[in-house]
């Protein structure tokens, strides 16, 4: 038989990039060209026209901050005009402009690259370093993406993979990853947790494990806290002294901003070890005029005051881990280990806050840079590969719902449901004579519409006229185990059918997806609690069942007196109500039926129990 | 003709008897559990099923016409998984499944999913160290002996004998008089001694009716009525035998009153109290039930006929 066709696992990070694959049973980090475990997310345009990935992009950062492209992950998949897309270009010292369709598109020379582009060109790079390893082409992988990434977002880097001319397996979420790393080959069975608080963003993971299967039991994160966050603090008090002395703000120049924020990285990284560490940024700014002397930037940056800039970023993780575990039903003491992953994790003030809320000390042995390029290789096998033991669980990291009248969402798939799954609903038109609806696909945890990312929309026409409430429309959405999300919407009457596949989106500011919903108020569908009908239908008819059985007997027990004659009118009367009310839909006729066939009910039993039968 | 698939026969005839049953199934049996199962037992099962079942395990793999009977396969496991580990759903799921929620009774099983899997031995033994050492508390010896008394006080209740729970649970207020699970079982321990106690003057009273003593019968109506004020019967009949003794309409009010309050939707104890109150000379009132009873029941003959009588005041 021929050899298996290579498959590897990439961890696209937000500072750094790591291959790896499964060799002989063992998952194995696939080093770079140049010799490194970790390839950095840098691409950069050099004076030569040369298009420069990694290392040797990172290394004319300074020299070249305009052409210099880092981060990129904090932007693939959201739109321009998003107030996280505008904070995050804020700290940035290259160029985004507005793409087409509100995408953003990063500027290198006189070219504008989509962002699926830019971390392409990252992906590619790992794709050759895997090539050398094999010695031979490597077309498919897993690639890893933060829990937290909603649905564009994932879409955007699954693009970036095709464009890299990689066939994507499978987009897996990090923490996942992570523990399918720590799991794999060992007998491990039990709850645990993964912390990863990585270079942009941070996810935390509750898994339960055993037999080769991980069940993630509950995810959540935030995607614009990571190492950046408290470089950006660094940076600002660098900043902030520096203008208060010279009156100049650094951040405007962009080759300073570029040296600022090397010089924070490193001191940052110098703190996990060190209790104090220089920054030194000579000939810092060179101010304008004749006579302006160049002015050099110095600073001693303790410990202390590093964990004191980043005190509330450490305490952000701790209130999600919280959520997280609430979420799950675990307390601290049901976990069986938990994991470390993503290089902030060093950093000593983070591990004391983990140890301090999982009251245990964080798991040795894996490596928070590398174990989630490990556990993509070891999914990427698991699909590939013959009889496999491992069978990863995932869930929805958030919940996915349609927008209703009054501006509300009714949620279909909550948050942490395991995929593939689907999940279809009744809805009523929410108009006199609506013959036209329109199915808006939100993402998100607000109850208030315009507050939840919009994934897609699509409308349903040909509905007959008719009063409010009356028409009834299926609508289903269906996660496939590619965590790709389509929805479908059909006319219950006629059966037509109109459905949209999802693609990339999302990133709509607020006040547009509320001025888009204000416009479309009237094509809503209003939610129709069909659960809870068909629930009280069926206690309703019970009741009709009860009393039609006891009936007789009361009859017969109190024949001639004018108290039974009574009771029996009285009861017939209750039932053929009931009996209509169980035919129709009103939800409050049943509902009051329900009530007066419990008291007859209650009454017939009761002249039961004191006739003797 | 058979189809070419990449999947073991033996698979193929898993995958075809579930898929099957999927539409007809409830969702304990669709995951295989018995009915009424705990959290942990329908997890494990689900997981079980998951390495049967899930896509993944399929990758790349030709399924032809069994695709998507195995997407609908998993589906169904998650939303069995989904709806049998979460309180609300699950309730809501028997809820509107009679037929699911009688059988997880019959299993004799918890309708909530509370149920834990039994402890172990040795987690027993430790539990019952750890309350034997904290009952040795003086502190938490006062408390053992409320707790005790409650105990008792409980299984009395159960037994039907109130007035002895009613002993206990004085002793346990009388060591702490704050203990709430005593105070609201007194409540209670009230409740359903007045109910008892109702039921048991209403079938003497029934037993009097039928030996003809019209006057035993109406004392033991009134009797159930004065210990248990929410007995609709009790109230209603005590006010019709005396209405039609004559008696003065001043005293039958308040019982023909005490049936409306309980059952405000019933016409004939409106009707009732419209008449004695009628007779009583209170005629606005009177007019006031009618109304109300209109409102029930306006095809009632009585109605129409007093609302003639009444209509012009």
């Amino acid at each position: 038989m021929a050899e298996r066709e290579p498959v590897i696992g990439i961890d696209l990070g937000t500072t750094n990039s790591v291959v790896a694959t499964v060799q002989a049973g063992t998952p194995v980090v696939i080093k770079n060209r140049a010799g490194s475990n970790l390839t950095p997310s840098v691409v950069a345009l050099a004076k030569s026209g040369k298009l420069l990935v990694g290392s040797i992009a990172k290394r004319q950062a300074i020299t070249n901050p305009n052409d210099t492209v880092y981060a990129a992950k904090r932007l693939i998949g959201r739109k321009f005009s998003s107030q996280q897309a505008q904070d995050a270009i804020a700290a940035l010292p290259y160029t985004v402009v507005p793409g087409e369709h509100d995408d953003l598109r990063v500027k290198l020379g006189d070219r504008h690259y989509a962002l699926p582009e830019i971390s392409a060109l990252v992906l590619r790079e790992l794709k050759a370093d895997a090539e050398q390893f094999f010695g031979r082409p490597v077309k498919k992988a897993v690639i890893t993406v933060p829990a937290y990434f909603n649905d564009g977002q994932r879409q955007a880097t699954k693009d970036a993979g095709k464009i890299a001319g990689l066939e994507v397996l499978r987009i897996v979420n990090e923490p996942t990853a992570a523990a399918l790393a720590y799991g794999f080959g060992k007998a491990v069975s039990g709850k645990i947790a993964v912390f990863d608080l990585g270079g942009g963003t941070f996810d935390v993971s509750v898994l339960e494990v055993g037999n080769g299967v991980f069940d993630v039991i509950a995810t959540g994160g935030d995607t614009f806290l990571g190492g950046e966050d408290f470089d950006n603090r660094i940076i600002e008090w660098l900043c902030f002294d520096f203008a208060k002395e010279h009156g100049i703000d650094l951040r405007k120049d962009r080759m300073a901003l570029q040296r600022l924020k090397d010089g924070a990285e490193k001191a940052k990284i110098e703190l996990s070890t060190a209790k104090e560490t220089q920054v030194n940024l000579p000939f810092i700014s060179t101010p304008q005029g004749p006579g302006g002397a160049a002015l050099h930037l110095q600073k001693i940056l303790t410990r202390e005051k590093l964990e004191e800039l980043c005190g509330d970023l450490v305490q952000r993780t701790v209130k999600i881990c919280d959520q997280v575990l609430g979420e799950a039903k675990v307390r601290q003491t049901d976990l069986k280990e938990m994991i470390l992953v993503g290089g902030m994790t060093r950093m000593p003030k983070v591990v004391e806050a983990v140890k301090q809320y999982f009251r245990r000390d964080p798991c040795k042995g894996v490596h928070p840079d590398e174990v989630v390029a490990l556990g993509a290789a070891v999914q990427a096998e698991a699909l590939t590969g013959e009889a496999s033991n491992v069978l990863l669980l995932d869930v929805t990291p958030q919940s996915l719902g349609v927008a209703i009248a009054g501006g509300y969402v009714r949620r279909l798939i909550p948050k942490n449901t395991t995929v593939p799954t689907s999940v279809t609903e009744v809805f009523n038109t929410s108009r006199d004579s609506q013959t036209t609806v329109k199915i808006m696909v939100l993402q998100g945890e607000s109850e208030i519409a315009h507050q939840n990312e919009l994934l897609g929309e699509f409308i349903l026409t040909g509905l007959r006229e008719a009063r409010r409430g009356e028409v009834e429309v299926d609508v289903t959405f269906d996660i496939n185990s590619e965590g790709i999300v389509s929805v479908s919407a059909k006319d219950r009457e006629t059966g037509q059918q109109q459905s949209i596949q999802v693609t990339a989106s999302g990133g709509l500011t607020e006040d547009e997806l509320k001025h888009i919903l204000d416009e479309q108020a009237d094509l809503l569908l209003e939610a129709k609690s069909s659960e809870e009908i068909k629930a009280r239908k069926a206690e309703l008819l019970q009741l009709v069942a009860d009393v039609k059985a006891v009936l007789p007997k009361v009859a017969k027990s109190t024949q001639g007196t004018d108290f039974g004659t009574q009771v029996v009118a009285k009861a017939n009367q209750a039932l053929d109500a009931a009996q209509r009310a169980a035919e129709g839909e009103n939800l409050a006729a049943v509902v009051s039926n329900v009530d007066a066939l419990s008291k007859t009910l209650n009454l017939l039993n009761g002249v039961v129990q004191r006739m003797g039968g | 003709m058979t189809e070419h698939v990449e999947l073991e026969p033996e698979r193929q005839q898993e995958i075809l008897s579930l898929e099957a049953k999927l539409d007809t199934a409830n969702l304990f049996e669709v995951l295989g559990v018995p009915a009424g199962a705990g959290v942990d037992e329908v997890r494990a099962a689900f997981r079980e099923l998951s390495l049967k079942f899930h896509p993944d395990r399929f990758f790349g793999k030709k399924l032809g016409s069994f695709k998507p009977k195995l997407d609908r396969i998993f589906r169904k496991l998650v939303e069995a998984n989904q709806t049998l580990t979460d309180d609300t759903k699950r309730a809501a799921y028997l809820a509107a499944n009679p037929f699911v929620r009688a059988a997880v009774r019959q299993a004799g099983n918890t309708v909530g999913p509370a149920a834990q899997a039994p402890k172990s031995a040795e987690d027993e033994q430790r539990d019952a160290e750890r309350r034997a050492r904290l009952a040795r508390h003086p502190y938490l010896m006062k408390a053992g002996k409320v707790q005790e008394e409650v105990g008792r006080a409980k299984a009395a209740v159960a037994k039907g004998e109130f007035s002895q729970a009613f002993t206990f649970l004085n002793q346990a207020l009388a060591i702490d008089p704050t203990h709430v699970e005593a105070k609201a079982l007194m409540v209670e321990v009230r409740r359903k001694n007045e109910i008892a106690r109702g039921e048991s003057d209403l079938k003497r009273a029934q037993e009097a009716l039928e030996r003809g003593d019209d006057t035993a019968a109406l004392a033991a109506f009134k009797s159930a009525s004065n210990v248990d004020p929410k007995n609709f019967t009790a109230a209603f009949k005590a006010a019709s035998m005396m209405e039609r003794r004559g008696v003065d309409p001043k005293e039958v009010s308040p019982l023909a009153q005490r049936a409306v309050d309980v059952d405000p939707k019933s016409v004939e104890a409106r009707l009732l109290l419209a008449r004695v109150l009628e007779a009583g000379g209170m005629k606005q009132l009177a007019k006031r039930h009618l109304e109300e009873a209109a409102k029930l029941d306006p095809n009632h003959p009585e109605v129409k006929k007093s609302g003639k009588r009444l209509w012009p005041f």
